[in-house]
C-alpha cells in the first residue's frame, strides 16, 4: 500500500513516522520534559492547596480535551457529548471505589473500558451520519445523560454498588490510591496518569492509526481508495478518545473525594468544545492550553474578583475568532505570533542601530529612521 | 396506569410546548436552508429578548405590548447582526463549522445574560397578557397563549413554505441554498437575501423566546438549552422539511408532556427529544441515499 501521508498537507506532516526527531520535534520534547519536571517536582511542593486542586483539574481536563481534540482535529468528528463520557467514567470509578477493594490502577482501566464501550456505541451511528448530524446527536446525548444523572441521585454515594446515603455529608469519601492520599501527591499521580494518556495518543498518532485518521480527515473517498478501513478507524478514534476520557474520569472521581452533578452538564460539554477549539486541535499542546483555559483561568478570575460569566463571553469570542481567522488555535497561533514579534523587535533593533550610525546627515536630528515600519510580513513563509 | 382524565390537561400543555419547539425548529430550518447555518444560539437569542422584555415591564414599567415588540425586535436584530458580521467570513465553510461558530454566539449571550440578570434568578417570571384569557375545553382550562403558540407555529410553517415556493425572494433564497456562487454570478444580491433570511429567522426566535419564557421558565440557561428540543424537531425534519419539522416538534412536546402522569417515566420524560431524534436519524439514514444526497445539495 502506498503511503497515503505523502500527499497530505504540511501541517499533518508531524504525524508521519520518521526515524529521527528533527530540530522542531526536539524542541517539543524539551518543552514537554520541562512541563513535566515543573508539574511533578516543583509545583506540588510550593503551591498552596487552592492551586494544587486547580492543577489536578487541569491535569484531568487536559486529557478530556486531548480526546475531543483527537476527534475534531485528527478525524474531523465534532462530538458535543464528551462530558457525558467523562461522567460515565467517573461514575463507574466511584461505584467501584465504594463497592470493591480493587487497586486504583485497575479501577482506572475498568472505568476507561466502560467509557470506551459507550464511546463505541455512540460511534456506531456516527458512521452513517454526516458531521453535522453527529454533532447534533452527541449534543442530545449530553442532554440525555444530564437528565439521567439528575434523576438517579448521582453519584449515589454509599457502600456497595447501589448503596445510597441521603445526606450529602454522610457519603464515605471516594478512596484515593494509598501512595497518593494527600493533595500534592495526588497532583503528581494525576499528572503521571495524564502523561500516560498523552503518550498513548501520541503513539497512535505516530503509527498506522494516525496516518489512517489523517487520510480520512482529508478525504474519505481518497482514504477508501487507498485501502484505509474507514469504519474501523472511525470507531477506533471514538474508542480511544472515550477510553482516555474514562480513565481520567476515574482520577476526577477521587480528586474531590465526592462527586457532584455540576461538572457534567450539557453546558460543560459545549464549553469544552469552545476551549478545545481555542487551544488548538492540530497539536497535543492545544489540549494542555484548553485545560488551562477551562480550569486554571476560573481560579485566576476568582482571585481577581472577576465575574465567571466573563469567561463564557471570552470563550464565545474565542470560538468565533478561531473558526473565522485562526483555525490552528492558540497552540498554532502563539508560536507564529511570537516569531513575528521577535522578528519585528529584531528589525526594529537593527534599524535603530543603523539609524544612529546614519544620524549625521539628518538635519533635524529627529528619530525619523528609527521608526521601523515592517516592510513585509514574513508570516507563513517561516517553517 | 393512570386514567385518561390524568392525561387530558397534559395534551393541551404538550401541544402548546410542542408548538413552540415546532416554531423554533421551523425558524432554524429556514435559516439553514438559505444560508447553510444551523443557528445553535436560537434559544439564547430568544432568552435575551425575553429578559429585556422582563426588564422593560418590571423596571421601566413600559406597556406590555411595547415590551413584547421589543423582545421580537431584539431577536431579529441580534441574529441579523451576527449574520452580517460573522456570516460572510464563514460562508464558504462546512455547515459543521458554521454551526459550531453559533455556539460561540450562544456562549457570549449566555455569559452576558447570566452577568446582567444575575441576582434573584428564581424570582423572575414573564406572564403574557394572553395567559389571563382562558376558556374551558372539556374539563381542561386552556389559555390563549397556548392557542397563539399553536396558531403561530402553523402560520410560520405554512407561510414559510408558501413564501419559499411562491415569492420572488423565496425563490432567490432557494437558489442561494442550492449554490451560492452561481446565484451570485446570476446577479442575486447574496448579502441582501441572506440578511432577509437572518432577520426573518431572528424575529421567529424572538417570538419563540417570548412564548417559551412564559410556558417554561424565564431563565437564561434553561432557555438557551431548550434549543436541544427544537433541534430534535429539525433532525426529524432532516434539516429540510418544514412539515416534518413542524410535526416533529408537536410530537416531541406531546410525548414529553404525556410522560408526566406516569410516575415511572416522569423523571426521564425530558429525554424524549433525544430518543425521537436518534430513532429518526437511524431510520432515515437507513433509508438513506436519496435523502442524504438531497441534503448535501442543499
Amino acid at each position: 500500500m502506498a503511503d497515503p501521508g505523502t500527499t497530505l498537507q504540511g501541517r499533518l506532516a508531524s504525524v508521519l513516522p520518521r526515524p529521527h526527531l528533527d530540530r522542531h520535534e526536539r524542541g517539543h520534547v524539551v518543552a514537554a520534559v520541562a512541563v513535566l519536571v515543573v508539574s511533578l517536582l516543583v509545583l506540588p511542593s510550593v503551591l498552596s492547596l487552592y492551586w494544587v486542586d486547580s492543577l489536578i483539574q487541569v491535569a484531568v481536563y487536559s486529557v478530556v480535551a486531548l480526546g475531543l481534540g483527537l476527534l475534531v482535529g485528527r478525524v474531523g468528528m465534532f462530538s458535543l457529548g464528551q462530558v457525558a463520557i467523562l461522567a460515565i467514567g467517573s461514575w463507574t470509578a466511584a461505584r467501584l471505589d465504594y463497592a470493591t477493594t480493587l487497586p486504583f490502577p485497575v479501577i482506572l482501566l475498568i472505568a476507561g473500558g466502560v467509557a470506551g464501550v459507550f464511546g463505541v456505541l455512540v460511534g456506531l451511528p456516527a458512521l452513517r451520519l454526516s458531521g453535522l448530524d453527529l454533532a447534533l446527536i452527541t449534543l442530545m446525548l449530553a442532554g440525555a445523560v444530564t437528565i439521567v444523572l439528575q434523576n438517579t441521585n448521582f453519584p449515589n454515594g454509599g457502600h456497595g454498588f447501589t448503596g445510597y446515603t441521603s445526606s450529602p455529608f454522610g457519603n464515605p469519601p471516594i478512596r484515593r490510591p494509598s501512595i497518593a492520599s494527600t493533595d500534592p501527591a495526588y497532583l503528581r499521580y494525576a499528572v503521571i496518569v495524564a502523561l500516560l494518556m498523552f503518550l498513548l495518543v501520541l503513539w497512535h498518532l505516530r503509527s498506522k492509526p494516525g496516518r489512517a485518521w489523517a487520510t480520512i480527515r482529508q478525504s474519505e473517498a481518497a482514504a477508501m481508495a487507498s485501502g484505509v478501513n474507514i469504519t474501523l478507524y472511525k470507531i477506533w478514534a471514538f474508542a480511544l478518545a472515550s477510553f482516555i476520557t474514562g480513565v481520567i474520569g476515574a482520577v476526577l472521581a477521587a480528586s474531590a473525594t465526592q462527586l457532584y452533578i455540576t461538572p457534567f452538564q450539557t453546558a460543560n460539554s459545549i464549553e469544552l468544545m469552545a476551549v478545545v477549539l481555542m487551544g488548538g486541535v492540530f497539536t497535543v499542546w492545544g489540549a494542555l492550553i484548553a485545560a488551562l483555559l477551562l480550569e486554571l483561568l476560573p481560579s485566576i478570575f476568582d482571585i481577581w474578583n472577576l465575574s465567571p460569566f466573563l469567561l463564557l463571553i471570552l470563550f464565545g469570542v474565542g470560538v468565533i475568532q478561531v473558526l473565522s481567522t485562526a483555525p490552528t488555535g492558540i497552540a498554532g497561533q502563539l508560536p507564529k505570533d511570537l516569531a513575528r514579534l521577535g522578528r519585528a523587535i529584531a528589525s526594529l533593533a537593527a534599524r535603530a542601530g543603523g539609524g544612529r550610525n546614519a544620524a549625521g546627515p539628518t538635519p533635524a536630528g529627529g528619530p525619523g529612521p528609527a521608526i521601523a515600519v515592517p516592510e513585509q510580513d514574513p508570516v507563513g513563509t517561516a517553517p | 396506569m393512570p386514567s385518561w382524565q390524568d392525561f387530558e390537561p397534559f395534551i393541551v400543555t404538550g401541544i402548546a410546548a410542542g408548538a413552540v419547539y415546532a416554531v423554533s425548529g421551523v425558524g432554524m430550518v429556514v435559516l439553514y436552508r438559505t444560508t447553510g447555518v444551523l443557528n445553535l444560539a436560537f434559544g439564547a437569542i430568544g432568552a435575551l429578548g425575553a429578559l429585556i422584555c422582563w426588564s422593560l415591564i418590571n423596571t421601566v414599567h413600559a406597556p406590555d405590548w411595547l415590551s413584547y415588540l421589543v423582545c421580537i425586535a431584539v431577536g431579529g436584530l441580534v441574529t441579523l447582526l451576527y449574520g452580517m458580521v460573522i456570516g460572510p467570513a464563514l460562508a464558504a465553510r462546512d455547515p459543521l463549522v458554521k454551526a459550531t461558530a453559533t455556539i460561540g454566539l450562544a456562549l457570549i449571550l449566555l455569559g452576558a445574560m447570566s452577568w446582567i440578570w444575575s441576582n434573584n434568578a428564581n424570582a423572575r417570571s414573564l406572564t403574557l397578557t394572553s395567559d389571563t384569557w382562558t376558556f374551558r375545553l372539556g374539563s381542561v382550562l386552556v389559555n390563549w397563549t397556548q392557542i397563539i403558540a399553536l396558531i403561530f407555529a402553523v402560520v410560520v410553517a405554512v407561510g414559510t413554505g408558501i413564501f419559499l415556493r411562491k415569492t420572488k425572494l423565496g425563490t432567490v433564497m432557494r437558489a442561494l441554498a442550492n449554490d451560492r456562487e452561481i446565484s451570485a454570478t446570476l446577479g442575486v444580491p447574496v448579502r441582501r437575501v441572506e440578511a432577509a433570511a437572518w432577520l426573518g429567522s431572528g424575529l421567529i426566535s424572538g417570538v419563540a423566546g417570548l412564548i417559551l419564557a412564559d410556558q417554561v421558565a424565564l431563565d437564561a440557561t434553561t432557555l438557551t438549552f431548550l434549543v436541544i428540543s427544537a433541534l430534535a424537531a429539525t433532525v426529524i425534519g432532516r434539516l429540510r422539511s418544514l412539515t416534518l419539522t413542524f410535526f416533529g416538534g408537536i410530537v416531541i412536546g406531546l410525548v414529553d408532556a404525556l410522560g408526566n402522569p406516569i410516575t415511572s417515566i416522569a423523571p426521564y420524560k425530558d429525554m424524549t427529544p433525544f430518543i425521537l431524534a436518534v430513532a429518526a436519524l437511524l431510520f432515515l439514514s437507513r433509508r438513506g441515499g436519496a435523502a442524504a444526497r438531497a441534503r448535501r445539495v442543499a
